[in-house]
């Protein structure tokens, strides 16, 4: 009572009865049908990634002694010429892989502003999403074929009078990364323009007819309703973009392996030749990290963006 | 409307064109399948004599009924388990756990970026350790962690979206939390299940990178995998190459083409992970 | 048999403390209504009651039984959410019978049972649908015959007929009091309409920011509400407050005054009251009489004819409006003068800090 608390108040307080065995109960059943997925995830992935970082640390041929050397792989990674410009070829791969299907499906999405139905939106759906079914090395065999010196790109040059501008276009120095790039952007077009056609249909239809008495012109439109209205999608679609542009492997294997020289040669590749071929195994999860890192560094902005109105 | 008009015509010009794009090289292949074998063909040009005998050789030499059998086995490794664990995890956060565990979807979907090179270097250390290099479960396993990310996002949100209401009348009615989620809650999340059973379907399918790192019998690879051996051993002859090409890549498309809404719709709202 | 009781029940959501301290006992069979307005803690209190929701602390007995750490399965309850919360992959038949398939009934008993229900429902036609085929009422006859089938020991309804129209509302309170009569069960009702809990109940309890008001049968609370905000939610329309001061008071009678009144007001007596204390005075809408020289006059600013009786508004100043519902049919006219009077015994006194005197 030496805190004045008057007597009458002094009722039992509050049988208190936590943590009561329910919501311990609870618990150990949230825990067993979480456990099995966690399982999984801790085993191959979390614990593979621990093994990443730990590995970057060292130098070690993957057989022999390994030997601690800090932080020396990353120091490679961000010195060394060709490793630098291995990952500014995954960045450049992003202007093919991202920009064209992006701005393309932009283009067609505000065009064909909510014609999809019927048998030919289904006919449309189905063509424009076979790239997305099919394995990505088959997307590669085919393209290779298409770039080969007899294939369809030269036969189609030659036939509008370029027959200049053919050329083994995968084996040549300069155009080899360009043409890796345009197989991806062929593989995500149809993707990037079906998400955005589906995204447009769902913006409100008088907000372009407010927008149109209002004295918008077509471009307006674009920039004040569709751009707007499609900033989801549009995130939705870089994210995607841009993390198969960075993470890219399956083409690039396929189609070049790299080359010519290392002018295609990207991150994921680089990682692969050099803990299996070179046996460098700790400079190969230093890359890996740096290349995980990045993909993160990329896509937070794309996150930010899309997510900001909502 | 009637501006309509028009538009509509530009519309279907513009995705005709689309449409060709993405079709030619399917085209150019299967012109190039036909010609005589070990010669170089044109881009697009039908051949005088097709040889339809080029498929049944590329069959022969791709082994292509051990290759959909071995593609089949990993497939039935991989997505039931996923599709359950994940179903199970996905209930689990929506509705079991509240904001003092949502660490534990978090570190989940920290995984949802990750590029598989990322982790392949140590998985294939990992597998060996395992004992499990060159056989099926090489991939099956790490497929199995390495799409749960996704997967556990995936049946989250699903989840998420079943009113509580539903949860609640269940426990009145006398459900255990397991009877439950079988009785009121799968069959509520068929749709859910459908796409995921999808899009794992065709990512499996379809994996490269695990195949060629971990196991080296192209019979013991996915379809994808075996695709890459099959490119460096025939890679010179391009009739040969286009026409085992085609056969790898046609169980999936028929399976889309007969599936085509399914496909569709899965790809459509998956795409968050591509 | 059971009956409910609750001792100092307490429950917060993370530091905000929504029900402060609930003590409340109901009897077998009793039918008990939680009124009060939205987010006052009517839904989380029978939820608890559900054991959807723990009780930070404090007891919960139903029919003896402490079950603060039984799972809700266990508890002997059945509840009817205001969402319906049927199962839509299953047929009302499924639906109902569910709790009845997890106990592992024989299923020529839980047939017998679901038949049993759905008559006394009167859904029988409705057994092989499924839920997205019905209307709201009928799903909400489901929702009953669900909670009916498991013949529970408590009833628990929120909010039930909040999404219906208001025709078929009065239908089904009338039926849900004729299946209280019929099945002689515990049922709690949670509910925002004072009409609801005032035709359904034994007994009311009126929750206000998480603490219970007055526990009462519905004319106690119309006739004695314990403090301004119970006088306030119940009865419609709502009750008259006038701030007043005590003028004199002798054995017989309290006079009132106020700057308000036309003419002191007379209340009848009650102890501990000197002159000059400051109060409120409630007067219910239907108390109020035509009387020339009744203590409340102003200008008629409303005049609603209902035909068996008359709503009349009458200003007294610029932030002051009485209400007086008149029996039959009454020749007022809008904008004139009126004055208004009231019988001693129909004043509500109410202290400084609310209370009923
Ligand atoms: N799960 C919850 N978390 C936090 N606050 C809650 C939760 N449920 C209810 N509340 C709060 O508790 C109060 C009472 O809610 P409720 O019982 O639903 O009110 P009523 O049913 O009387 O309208 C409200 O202020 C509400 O915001
Ligand atoms: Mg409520």
């Amino acid at each position: 009572m030496t805190d004045g608390t008057p007597l009458t108040d002094a009722r039992p307080r509050a049988l208190r009865l936590l943590p009561t065995g329910r919501s311990r109960r609870a618990r150990y059943t949230a825990i067993l049908f979480v456990l099995p997925a966690f399982t999984a995830y801790a085993v191959f992935v979390l614990a593979p990634l621990i093994m990443s970082l730990y590995y970057s640390t060292l130098r070690w041929d993957g057989i022999g002694k390994a030997r601690f050397t800090g932080l020396a792989n990353y120091v490679t990674v961000l010195t060394d010429p060709d490793l630098l410009s291995i990952i500014g070829n995954a960045f450049e791969l992003v202007l093919y892989f991202t920009v064209i299907p992006v701005l393309l499906g932009l283009a067609v999405a505000s065009a064909i502003r909510g014609h999809m139905a019927g048998t030919f939106g289904t006919l449309t759906r189905t063509v424009l999403f076979l790239p997305q079914v099919i394995p990505l090395v088959a997307a590669g065999i085919a393209w290779s074929w298409m770039f080969a010196s007899t294939g369809l790109v030269n036969q189609m040059l030659t036939a509008v009078g370029l027959a200049d501008w053919t050329r083994g276009w995968l084996g040549d120095f300069d155009f080899a990364l360009p043409a890796v790039g345009i197989i991806g952007a062929w593989v995500l077009l149809g993707l990037c323009t079906m998400l955005l056609v589906t995204g447009i249909t769902k913006i409100d239809p008088s907000l372009y007819e407010a927008a149109r008495l209002d004295g918008a012109r077509p471009w307006h439109e674009f920039r004040y309703v569709t751009l707007p209205g499609l900033r989801q999608e549009i995130g939705v679609c870089v994210t995607v973009t841009v993390i198969s542009a960075l993470a890219s492997f399956d083409i690039v294997y396929i189609a070049t392996g790299g080359g010519p020289g290392i002018t295609t040669m990207v991150p994921g590749l680089e990682i692969y030749r050099l803990a299996f071929a070179h046996r460098q195994v700790g400079l190969a999860s230093a890359l890996a990290i740096v290349l995980m890192v990045l993909v993160l560094i990329a896509i937070t902005p794309v996150q930010w963006y899309a997510r900001e109105k909502k | 409307m009637t501006a309509a008009k028009p538009k509509t015509w530009l519309a279907r010009l513009l995705l005709a064109l689309l449409m060709t794009v993405t079709l030619l090289p399917f085209l150019s292949m299967f012109t190039a399948a036909l010609a005589p074998s070990g010669s170089y063909p044109n881009g697009l040009s039908w051949p005088a004599d097709p040889q339809w005998s080029n498929f049944a050789r590329a069959f022969e030499a791709a082994n292509m009924g051990q290759l959909v059998l071995s593609s089949t086995l990993i497939v039935l490794g991989v997505v039931p388990v996923s599709v359950l664990a994940a179903t199970m995890a996905g209930y689990g956060l929506a509705k079991l756990t509240g904001g003092r565990n949502r660490w534990i979807y978090l570190v989940f979907v920290a995984g949802l970026t990750l590029p598989f090179e990322a982790v392949i270097t140590p998985l294939y250390y990992e597998v060996r350790a395992f004992g499990l290099l060159n056989t099926r479960f090489a991939i099956i396993l790490p497929l199995i962690g390495l799409y749960m990310p996704f997967s556990v996002y995936w049946m989250r949100a699903h989840f998420l979206n079943v009113p509580n209401d539903l949860t609640e009348a269940a426990q009145l009615d006398g459900a255990t939390r397991w009877k439950e989620f079988w009785l009121v809650q799968v069959p509520l999340a068929r749709p859910a299940i459908m796409s995921l059973t999808i899009l794992l379907f065709l990512w499996t399918w379809n994996q490269f990178l695990l195949p060629v790192v971990l196991v080296k019998d192209p019979s013991r690879r996915t379809m994808a995998g075996a695709l890459g051996a099959f490119q460096g051993q025939w890679g010179t002859d391009v009739p040969l190459l286009c026409a085992g090409s085609l056969l790898i890549l046609a169980p999936t498309v028929l399976l889309f083409l007969a599936f085509q809404r399914h496909f569709v719709a899965a790809l459509l709202q998956g795409s968050v992970k591509g | 048999m059971a009956g409910l009781k609750l001792q100092d029940v307490r429950k917060n959501f993370g530091a905000v403390e929504v029900i402060k301290g609930v003590d409340l006992e109901v009897e077998h069979g009793e039918f008990v209504v939680f009124v009060g307005p939205s987010g006052c803690g009517k839904s989380t209190l029978l939820r608890m009651i559900a054991g959807l929701e723990e009780t930070t602390s404090g007891r919960l007995e139903i029919g003896d039984r402490l079950v603060n750490d039984v799972e809700p399965r266990d508890r002997g309850v059945a509840m009817v959410f205001q969402s319906y919360a049927l199962y839509p992959h299953m047929t009302v038949y499924d639906n109902v019978g569910f709790g009845l398939k997890l106990a592992g009934t024989p299923k020529a008993v839980r047939d017998a049972k679901i038949r049993a229900a759905a008559r006394v429902l009167q859904m029988e036609h409705l057994l092989d649908r499924k839920p997205a085929q019905l209307s709201g009422g009928q799903r909400q006859r489901v929702a009953i015959g669900r909670a009916i089938v498991r013949e529970p020991d408590v009833f628990l309804f929120d909010e039930p007929l909040s999404n219906l129209d208001a025709a078929l509302r009065v239908d089904m309170r009338m039926e849900l009091a004729r299946l209280h009569t019929d099945l002689g069960a515990t049922m709690v009702y949670v509910t925002h309409d004072q009409v609801e809990a005032m035709t359904l109940a034994d007994k009311i309890v009126v929750l206000e920011g998480g603490i219970v008001q007055q526990v009462g049968s519905p004319l106690d609370l119309y006739n004695r509400p314990a403090n301004l905000f119970v006088a306030g939610f119940i009865g419609s329309p709502k009750m008259n407050f006038l701030a007043v001061t005590v003028d004199s008071v002798t054995d017989d009678a309290i006079r009132l005054a106020s700057p308000l009144l036309a003419a002191p007001a007379v209340a009848a007596p009650r102890s501990w009251m000197l002159p000059g204390d400051r109060l409120t005075l409630g007067i219910r809408p239907h108390a109020l009489l035509l009387d020339d020289t009744g203590p409340i006059g102003g200008e008629v600013t409303l005049v609603e004819r209902l035909g068996n009786e008359t709503i009349v508004r009458i200003r007294l100043d610029a932030a002051t409006e009485v209400t007086a519902a008149l029996a039959g049919q009454r020749d007022v006219a809008l904008g004139a003068a009126a004055r208004l009077g009231l019988a001693p015994d129909d004043a509500h006194l109410f202290d400084n800090d609310g209370r009923r005197l």
